[in-house]
């Protein structure tokens, strides 16, 4: 079964050629702008991995993590965390993000990096 | 008593430049007039008194010459010789005695006018030297209360001797003289003032026990006024040719200005490099995908590829774009190109332009009056563009956004009108100002750079116009600006 993976980001023009490259690599991916829909878009999709923005308009996406890792229920999800902030990398480590990756990135390096969790 | 005692008293006399002449005069006369006094009606033999006259004399030279200078003393002394040829003639002395005593009035003489130079001339120097600190202390407060920062100059036990104006201005609280700055109580408790550093803890105390000086420490406090202010302060130990501390002087700088800009230019910097790395990010991540379609041929896909490097490019530009006109701005080399045209053509470009950007808005033109304008056709552009898109992206909701140029009297005034967000009073202030962007708790970030207002005002002052906005919050917003309108002498106009 293919691995699923749900993309938070309120930027259009990060989601969209970011669900394009992971969809070609085999993972069933949708996408959310909004992060205030992620929680119930996890009850119903069951992603196997969150690919989360930290920076967003409206829900930041700190909260939301911190929010997932003290859920039971969720605390067992994967979330990496995304951000084109400098200071972002100490944030998501903060809010008990599985891992971080700073934009821009290669693609080659999010891949290797979402491999490693979904091989587990 | 105080007046009597500074006016007979040499010791306060010292440095106050005041020398009398009248008084030494009548002491003596008074003194002379008591003698004879004596001499007829109480001791009944005139020749008796000598010693206690030669005693009371050499007394006055020396208090009058240290009272008053070495004029002061010469005035008693020049008394004294006269009083004793006086007496030597009114004696009725005769042969050697009238000679030993012409002898003895000279020699004491001699001495008496030594005497009253000696003394005079040390008291003159004392003066002098008092006066010549107190004018350097004149030319320090004069320095000091000229200076932009604050100065605390205390002794060597840490009790203030001197400040200035800026220190009090900086600190909103007075340091009055002969207070301590190391003594461990509470600072300044008695104004009412939450001073986070005690006394105590202030460099000044700090360098003179430690015996070292201290370099900038920085302090946050919350000033009687409510301002919160972050002063920088230095003290060092002023020592004399022993290397013996014998003061101490701290400079208190307010920095706060310094550090809220250095906040704003740190917060623009980090914004600005998010803005800008993701279209980065958006392009490098269409080009892998591009790259691969190229390789399985599938062109139309690549055609659509191309198109979002093509629109992710254009707002990196633009972005750029924005900054270098702020960088042109600071720099005074923002140009205008300058020609007469017609309002409603930019207008009904722009709309355009902007409508095929978005589908949840609808933007209406709810009339023009077609006026020509003279002024440069891309920059009003530029600023309609940015008013509409600020429209759309303040606006999440979607809704009606309507444009409209109506004339008024000299002027063509246009408006952008909103149903969105709104801006609160206290932040319409500050939408104009460089690095200024409008937040929302709700909401909370907007992407851009917080440029495109600042920039708009610019280019519209430049034309000689206004810009301003009509708000309240939840409730849409609706922006003006005007320009002239064209006149037959902007011809001539360079």
């Amino acid at each position: 079964m293919n691995k699923k993976i749900l993309v938070v980001d309120d930027d259009k023009d990060i989601i969209e050629p970011l669900a394009m490259i992971l969809e070609a690599k085999g993972f069933k991916v949708e996408t959310i702008t909004k992060g205030k829909l992620v929680y119930s878009k996890i009850v119903s999709f069951k992603p196997d991995l969150l690919l989360l923005d930290i920076l967003m308009s409206g829900t930041d996406g700190r909260e939301i993590c911190k929010k997932l890792k003290a859920d039971k229920k969720t605390k067992n999800l994967t979330v990496v965390m995304m951000s084109a902030h400098p200071s972002a990398k100490k944030d998501s480590e903060d809010v008990g993000a599985d891992d971080f990756i700073a934009k821009p990135f290669e693609t080659e390096e999010l891949l290797a990096m979402l491999h490693k969790y979904m091989s587990k | 008593m105080n007046r009597l005692n500074r006016y007979l008293n040499p010791i306060d006399r010292l440095g106050q430049g005041e020398n009398s002449y009248l008084f030494p005069i009548i002491a003596n006369i008074a003194l002379w007039v008591l003698s004879e006094f004596y001499a007829y009606s109480i001791a009944h033999n005139p020749l008796i008194i000598g010693v206690y006259i030669i005693f009371l004399n050499v007394a006055f030279i020396i208090y009058f010459s240290f009272r008053d200078g070495i004029f002061g003393g010469l005035i008693s002394a020049v008394a004294a010789i006269l009083y004793y040829f006086y007496i030597i003639y009114t004696r009725h002395y005769s042969g050697a005695q009238l000679v030993a005593g012409i002898d003895t009035t000279i020699e004491l003489g001699l001495i008496y006018i030594l005497l009253a130079l000696i003394i005079g001339w040390l008291k003159q120097t004392i003066d002098k030297l008092i006066g010549r600190e107190a004018n350097e202390r004149i030319w320090l407060q004069t320095i000091l209360e000229q200076m932009a920062v604050g100065v605390i100059i205390t002794d060597n036990k840490g009790k203030v001797v001197q400040t200035n104006k800026q220190l009090e201005y900086i600190l909103g609280i007075k340091v009055p003289p002969g207070f301590v700055m190391g003594e461990d109580k509470p600072a300044f408790k008695s104004t009412g003032n939450n001073m986070q550093v005690a006394p105590a803890q202030s460099p000044l105390a700090q360098a003179l026990k430690s015996n070292k000086p201290v370099v900038g420490k920085e302090f946050d406090f919350h000033r009687k006024d409510g301002k919160k202010v972050t002063v920088q302060v230095n003290a060092s130990l002023i020592k004399n040719k022993k290397k013996k501390v014998i003061a101490a002087a701290s400079i208190i700088t307010d920095i706060t200005q310094q550090k809220e800009l250095e906040r704003q230019k740190d917060d623009f910097l980090s914004m600005a490099s998010h803005e800008l790395k993701t279209p980065i990010t958006s392009l490098k991540m269409f080009i892998d995908l591009q790259r691969q379609q190229l390789n399985e041929k599938n062109s139309q896909k690549a055609h659509y590829f191309n198109e979002r490097i093509h629109d992710q490019a254009n707002r990196l530009k633009e972005l750029t774009n924005d900054l270098l006109d702020v960088s042109r701005i600071q720099t005074n080399k923002l140009r205008f190109n300058r020609e007469e045209f017609d309002m409603a053509d930019v207008i009904q470009d722009t709309v355009e332009g902007l409508q095929a950007t978005t589908q949840k808005h609808e933007i209406v033109i709810k009339g023009i009056d077609g006026e020509k304008v003279y002024g440069d056709r891309y920059r009003i552009y530029q600023v309609l563009v940015n008013l509409i898109s600020n429209a759309i992206k303040y606006s999440p909701t979607g809704k009606k956004i309507s444009v409209q140029a109506k004339k008024d009297k000299e002027y063509v005034v246009v408006s952008v009108k909103d149903n969105g967000i709104g801006i609160s009073k206290a932040q319409q202030n500050k939408i104009f100002e460089r690095l200024y962007q409008v937040t929302d708790p709700d909401v909370k970030t907007f992407p851009g750079l917080g440029l495109g207002l600042y920039i708009s005002k610019v280019i519209i002052e430049r034309h000689k116009g206004k810009i301003w906005v009509e708000s309240a919050k939840g409730k849409g917003s609706t922006f003006y600006f005007s320009l002239p309108l064209y006149q037959k002498e902007h011809k001539t106009e360079v």
